[in-house]
């Protein structure tokens, strides 16, 4: 399949209770308000052992501020109301979803209007017997690959992901610098034969060069550590506007609101 | 042997980790199934723990101990006899050999008490590989000869900053490496623990503990000994000593976990207990994990850092939920008593961590007739806790020794300790 003609969507990110529960709401309005139309809204973890250290910072604080499986689908609830055009997905490790009870969760994330799932431990083998179920709630298990994958994996992989396809752009955790060469384009190609959903990429997109690379060659870039940074150092209002300048720096948007 | 169902001990085990470190996770399958169906492996794997850590390790009979306690005859595995003073010298010789096998040229370790960081840097000067050990922050604090000495033999020690600073977090942090660098990168897991294959593959290593034990108590009492005691942080002395007797149901397997100050949450590492600990997943398993209702991991506490850690063994769970293990726990405070006792009474000093299940084998003991055998794993030696078992027990002549030694340092340009690799 070839990319979509239409400009590269730009995924955030929130993470449930950072830089508190209060604020959760407001950064998620000033992201929709700046453009964004696919927001990820992580439930903190103990042990987030894919992410690098301005998510796993912000899982921690998060914690501390009432961040929990709850609070994320109480918020959930509220945003997808208020903002019907926006996709909100939910991310998280899996056991706090396991201990919330995987079935009434997929329900309850449905219900209030969660689109999609991210749950980087959870592997296609075991979600390949919930697909009938999540299929029935429209709640789409978006599942990711790495570089270092096999073919036949692959394959499987996309045949059970639904509605995007989690690109991890290279080996590692995520808030790193990637690098946008051959051996990336070769990367999707290998995964447009096997696939064709769009593709989301994430790990290392963090300024508006990284989304100019991208446009054209992948329909979603997830902009997530870079965007928590903005948030810590400068507040919801402050990261949105710079979600804003990257995505108009980057040809994304027209500059007049 | 121990066997898993495809990863799964009963309803534990199986892999759960980030797509990015299944590739190197199923190449070490590959590499440990094949290898393990050969015996020429297994005794290349013996020689080496006989040419450089000192293999078998004795089996000691306690006599005055056994005569004070009044109950069974105890008798101790030696494992702190072993090179690096501690049994987890046999599971990183074993996965040496693995490495060498997939030509990676790194390896990473977690380490809480800093025996297993201390063995995997070992095993790297001895195999020329680069090696970088994560460690908790606090644990450095508790355990520094160790950290030591690991810089001394050229290793880099990371110091791990995030959560409770211990051995949970030192784990996700190797983790992450892992998923960076599997390419060139070998990650020595520790325990029995993490995704599959490691823990029936460090079980696999460790077992040549139960398997000289054997050997040694039939030659010794004519049997096999009529209960086994190990301590249980992680569980990797324990697999090693009991994995050859699951089958043989009139041994009793009695495992010791660290009950801190009181079974208060965030107070002890008590997992199997009923009640305490949840079946969770996390850290690339599944297993009985000390959480709360939003699954999130707690915090645990132990005088004894290597037994410090919120999961266990998925063996060692299933063993327990099956009624083949008996568990049980000691506090702080009978650990200490335990250690005293040993050293004052045999000549050995112990590690803190084993201290632990001298004291649930002291109280074991105590209840057989005389006529019995029990045998504890003394999993490791005490040097490394030197200031620890100095606060503990305090000499004025220590302290003061401590104040004129600070004094003949000489005075380093790196901050106190941290990063220092050219220390003298």
């Amino acid at each position: 399949m070839k990319p979509s003609e239409a400009p590269l969507q730009v995924m955030s990110h929130a993470v449930i209770g950072f830089p508190s529960l209060e604020e959760n709401l407001g950064a998620i309005n000033g992201l929709v308000a700046a453009g964004v139309n696919l927001i990820e809204l992580q439930v903190p973890f103990t042990d987030p052992v894919a992410d690098g250290p301005t998510l796993v910072n912000a899982c921690y604080q998060g914690l501390a501020n009432g961040g929990s499986v709850r609070a994320t689908l109480a918020l959930a609830r509220e945003v997808s109301a208020r903002h019907p055009q926006t996709t909100f997905i939910l991310m998280s490790y899996l056991n706090p979803l396991y201990q919330y009870g995987l079935e009434t969760l997929f329900r309850d994330a449905a219900d209030a209007g969660i689109k999609g799932l991210i749950i980087p431990d959870w592997l296609v083998e075991q979600v390949e017997p919930c697909l009938p179920l999540l299929d029935e709630l429209e709640l789409a298990p978006i599942l990711m690959v790495a570089p270092n994958i096999g073919d036949v994996r692959l394959k499987r992989i996309c045949q059970a992901s639904r509605r995007l396809l989690y690109v991890v752009a290279r080996l590692g955790v995520t808030g790193h610098q990637t690098l946008w060469n051959q051996e990336f384009d070769q990367y999707l190609r290998r995964i447009r034969q096997h696939c064709t959903l769009p593709l989301a990429v994430g790990f290392g997109v963090r300024n508006a060069e990284d989304l100019r690379a991208l446009n054209g060659k992948v329909e979603v870039a997830a902009v997530c550590s870079r965007y928590i940074e903005w948030q810590a150092c400068g507040g919801g209002d402050y990261a949105a506007s710079r979600i804003r300048e990257l995505m108009v720096d980057a040809d994304l948007i027209s500059p007049i609101r | 042997m121990i066997r898993s169902q495809q990863g799964l001990f009963g309803k534990f085990g199986g892999r759960f980790v980030p797509e990015i470190l299944l590739p190197t996770l199923l190449e070490l399958e590959e590499t440990f199934m094949t290898l393990r169906e050969d015996g020429a492996f297994w005794q290349e794997y013996l020689t080496l723990t006989q040419q450089f850590s000192g293999r078998p390790t004795p089996l000691t009979p306690c006599h005055r101990l056994s005569g004070q306690i009044g109950g069974a005859r105890i008798w101790l595995k030696r494992e702190d006899l072993n090179h690096s003073g501690a049994h987890k010298i046999n599971n990183v010789l074993g996965q040496g050999l693995l490495v060498q096998r997939m030509g990676k040229k790194r390896v990473i370790a977690e380490t809480g008490a800093g025996q297993h960081g201390l063995a995997t840097a070992i095993m790297a000067a001895r195999l020329g590989l680069r090696a970088t050990i994560y460690m908790g922050a606090d644990d450095i604090e508790r355990q520094y000869s160790n950290v030591f000495w690991m810089r001394q033999l050229g290793a880099d020690v990371v110091p791990v900053s995030t959560g409770a600073r211990t051995l949970k977090e030192a784990m996700d942090e190797a983790l992450r490496d892992w998923a960076a660098n599997s390419e060139n990168t070998h990650y020595v897991l520790g325990t029995a623990c993490g995704p599959a294959p490691f823990p029936e593959l460090v079980t696999y290593f460790q077992s040549v503990i139960g398997q000289e034990l054997r050997a040694q108590a039939r030659a010794a009492f004519g049997h096999d000994p009529d209960a086994i005691v190990a301590c249980v942080g992680g569980g990797s002395n324990a697999m090693g000593v009991f994995a050859p007797y699951i089958d043989c149901t009139e041994v009793k397997l009695i495992g010791v976990e660290a009950g801190g100050h009181s079974l208060e949450a965030g107070e002890h590492s008590v997992r199997l207990k009923a009640g305490i600990a949840h079946a969770g997943i996390a850290q690339g398993f599944k297993t009985l994990f000390l959480q709360n209702a939003d699954g999130q991991l707690g915090h645990t506490h132990s005088i004894a850092a290597g037994l410090d850690y919120v999961g266990v063994s998925p063996i060692i769970a299933h063993l327990s939920q099956s009624g083949r293990l008996t568990a049980d726990s000691a506090t702080d405070e009978e650990v200490l008593a335990a250690f005293r006792r040993l050293l004052q009474t045999e000549g050995i000093i112990p590690a803190l961590e084993s201290s632990h299940a001298l004291a649930g084998g002291f109280r074991h003991a105590a209840r057989m007739n005389p006529d019995q055998n029990l045998v504890i794993n003394l999993s490791g030696r005490g040097d490394k806790d030197i200031f620890n078992v100095a606060r503990a027990f305090p000499q004025p002549e220590w302290t003061a020794f401590l104040r004129r030694e600070l004094e003949r340092q000489p005075e380093s340009t790196s901050p106190a300790g941290e990063s220092s690799h050219e220390a003298v």
